[in-house]
C-alpha cells in the first residue's frame, strides 16, 4: 500500500482537518481511546487527555507546549500491564524518544500502542504559552509563522527546541507532517510501521507526491539546527568550570522537580529523596571544623552530579527539567553538552533503535581492557 | 582531614577493593611487606560492580582528593560482568567530573588480582604522585 497520504485541509484549518482524522480513527475502533493534548476549562493551556468519546475531541496536536512528559504518562499506563485495546499516543519527536527508552528500562509497554508522532514545530514554556504576550494565540501564532517561513516565533521557544536537531519523528507507527508541506491545502499522513499501515490502509485519501520538497527541506532544517546545537555546546561548554558551577546551582531550592518530571527519571523512589545522606550531628560539626565552614542544605551537588550520572546517557534533550525549575536555572546549558559529549562517547543515541540496549546495561568482553592498566 | 596545599600536601584517597581479588592484592602487600603511601582509606565491597557514582560523590564531597576502584581483571569477576560494567560507568563518570570543571583523573579504576601485591602498592604511588601534582580537590563551597 501507499505510505504517504494526504489529508486535505479545508479553509486552511490545519488543527481541525487533524482532528476529523483522530476523529475516525476512534469512530472506526481502529484505536479504542487517544492520548492527546486538550484545551483545559480555562483555555490558557493546554494538557494531555485520555479520550475516547470522539464527540469530546477537540485536540490541539499543534500547540506548542509540552506541558507534562507524555512519555511518562504512557508509561503510567502501561508498566503494570499492556492495555488490551488498541490506544494512540499523540507524541512530540522529543517523547518518543523518552518513550523508547522507557521500554528498554522496562517502564513502558508498547503492545496495542498505535505511536502517532507530529513533526515538531518547537514548544513554549508553561507561563509563555499562559500568557502569550502576541495578539495572536500561540497556536496560530506558530502556524502562521511555519506557513509564511518567518522565525519570529523562535523567540518564544524553550531554549531545548531552539537546538533541537530530531524535530521529525522517529520510531512512530503514523507520522503527522508539516514540514515542507503546503500546509493551506495539505498535511502529509506517514504510515511507518506495520501497524501503521494497517490503520491507514483503507483510508481513502490521495497518495502524497511531492516527496523530494519535504526531503530538501527537513535535511535544511536539520542542518541549521545542528549547526545551532554546535554553537551552543561549544559556547556553554567553556563556560562550566568548578567555580561557575557553584553559582550556577547557586539558587538550587533542591526541590528535585527537575527529577520529577524528568521523563527518563523514573525511579519510585529516588534516592537522593531518601535519608541515606543524613548524619548524626557529630558528623556534622566534624566536617565544620575540618573545613570551617559549609553550606546547608548541602547535598544539591551531589543530587545533580548523581541524577546526572545515572540517567544522562538517555537524556533526549527534551528541557522539560529547566522547565519544571521554579528558580528558573537554565538547566539544559549544563545537560544539553553533557549529553551530547556523554552519548558521543558511548556512540549511542537514545531513542534511536528500540533493539540496542541502553550502554550501561551491556558490555564486549574486549573493551576498555586496558583502562586501568594505560 | 586538614587540606595542606603547600608542597606537603598529602592527598586523602578512598579505595574501592573488590573483596575477591584487589582487597586481598592489598593483603598480600601488606604482608609481603611492600611499602606504599599510607594515603588511601579502604573500603571493601564485595564486587568492583557495587560502586555507584554517589559512593564516589560522596567521597569527594567528604573531603577524597582521590578515588580508586579496583576490581578483578577481565574475565575474573565472580559476578560475570561487574567489572566490565564498572568500567563503563567509571568511564561516564570520568566525562561528567571533566564535563562539570572537576579533574577526571581524581577517579581511577585498575585491575589488581589477590597475587598482585606488588602491582596494587605501584597503583597506590602512582596515583597519589599524580594527586600530588594536581593538589587539594576544589569542590564548590557546599562541600
Ligand atoms: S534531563 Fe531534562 S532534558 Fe534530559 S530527558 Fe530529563 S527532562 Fe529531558
Ligand atoms: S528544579 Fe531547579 S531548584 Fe529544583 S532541584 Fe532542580 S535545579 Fe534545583
Ligand atoms: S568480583 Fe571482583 S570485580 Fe566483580
Amino acid at each position: 500500500m501507499v505510505k504517504q497520504k494526504i489529508l486535505e485541509v479545508k479553509n486552511s484549518d490545519v488543527t481541525g482537518t487533524v482532528n476529523d482524522f483522530l476523529k475516525n480513527l476512534l469512530k472506526s475502533g481502529k484505536i479504542s481511546a487517544l492520548l492527546v493534548s486538550q484545551s483545559v476549562p480555562s483555555r490558557k493551556v493546554v494538557f494531555p487527555v485520555l479520550i475516547s468519546d470522539p464527540d469530546k475531541l477537540d485536540a490541539k496536536v499543534f500547540a506548542p507546549l509540552l506541558p507534562a512528559s507524555t512519555s511518562k504518562i504512557v508509561s503510567k499506563i502501561t508498566k503494570f500491564q499492556p492495555s488490551d485495546k488498541p490506544l494512540g499516543v499523540v507524541l512530540h519527536p522529543c517523547q518518543i524518544r523518552a518513550l523508547i527508552e522507557l521500554v528498554k528500562l522496562n517502564q513502558a509497554n508498547l503492545n496495542n500502542i498505535i505511536i502517532i508522532g507530529v513533526d515538531c514545530l518547537g514548544t513554549f514554556s508553561l507561563n509563555t504559552y499562559a500568557d502569550f504576550p502576541e495578539k495572536k494565540n500561540p497556536i496560530d501564532f506558530i502556524l502562521d509563522d511555519f506557513k509564511s517561513n518567518s522565525d519570529k516565533s523562535e523567540q518564544f521557544l524553550r531554549s531545548a527546541c531552539v537546538v533541537c536537531n530530531q524535530p521529525v519523528p522517529i520510531n512512530a507507527d503514523i507520522i503527522i507532517g508539516l514540514f515542507g508541506m503546503d500546509i493551506n491545502k495539505e498535511i502529509l499522513i506517514e504510515a511507518v510501521s506495520d501497524s501503521g499501515i494497517k490503520i491507514l490502509e483503507d483510508l481513502k485519501l490521495d497518495t502524497f507526491k511531492d516527496v523530494k520538497k519535504r526531503e530538501k527541506y527537513i535535511e535544511d532544517l536539520i542542518g541549521n539546527r545542528t549547526k545551532k546545537l554546535a554553537a551552543f555546546i561549544k559556547d556553554k561548554t567553556g563556560n562550566i568550570d568548578i567555580e561557575s558551577l557553584t553559582s550556577f546551582f547557586d539558587k538550587c531550592v533542591n526541590c528535585h522537580n527537575c527529577m520529577n518530571v524528568c521523563p527518563i527519571c523514573y525511579c519510585r523512589e529516588c534516592l537522593f529523596d531518601s535519608s541515606v545522606f543524613d548524619a548524626e550531628a557529630n558528623k556534622y560539626v566534624k566536617k565544620s571544623e575540618s573545613k570551617g565552614l559549609f553550606k546547608l542544605p548541602n547535598d544539591s551537588l551531589l543530587f545533580h552530579l548523581g541524577r546526572m550520572n545515572h540517567m544522562i546517557l538517555s537524556c533526549v534533550k527534551c528541557g522539560l527539567c529547566e522547565q519544571g525549575c521554579p528558580m528558573n536555572i537554565a538547566l539544559m546549558d549544563v545537560f544539553i553538552p553533557a549529553a551530547e559529549n556523554a552519548q558521543k562517547e558511548f556512540k549511542y543515541q537514545p531513542g534511536k533503535n528500540r533493539d540496542e540496549k541502553v550502554p550501561m546495561v551491556v558490555y564486549r568482553e574486549d573493551e576498555y581492557v586496558e583502562v586501568g592498566e594505560k | 582531614m586538614t587540606k595542606d596545599s603547600s608542597k606537603n600536601f598529602e592527598p586523602n584517597i578512598v579505595a574501592f577493593l573488590c573483596n575477591w581479588c584487589s582487597y586481598a592484592g592489598a593483603d598480600l602487600a601488606g604482608t609481603s611487606r611492600i611499602k606504599y603511601p599510607p594515603n588511601i582509606k579502604s573500603i571493601r565491597v564485595m564486587c568492583s560492580g557495587r560502586v555507584d557514582v554517589v559512593f564516589i560523590l560522596e567521597s569527594l564531597r567528604n573531603g577524597a582528593d582521590g578515588v580508586l576502584i579496583a576490581g578483578c581483571h577481565p574475565g575474573d569477576c565472580h559476578y560475570q560482568s561487574g567489572n566490565y560494567k564498572t568500567n563503563r560507568r567509571v568511564l561516564l563518570t570520568k566525562k561528567l567530573l571533566g564535563e562539570l570543571g572537576i579533574e577526571p583523573d581524581r577517579l581511577r579504576f585498575e585491575y589488581v588480582s589477590a597475587s598482585e601485591g606488588q602491582k596494587f602498592a605501584n597503583v597506590v604511588t602512582d596515583f597519589v604522585n599524580n594527586l600530588k601534582r594536581m593538589g587539594p580537590i576544589k569542590l564548590p563551597r557546599e562541600g
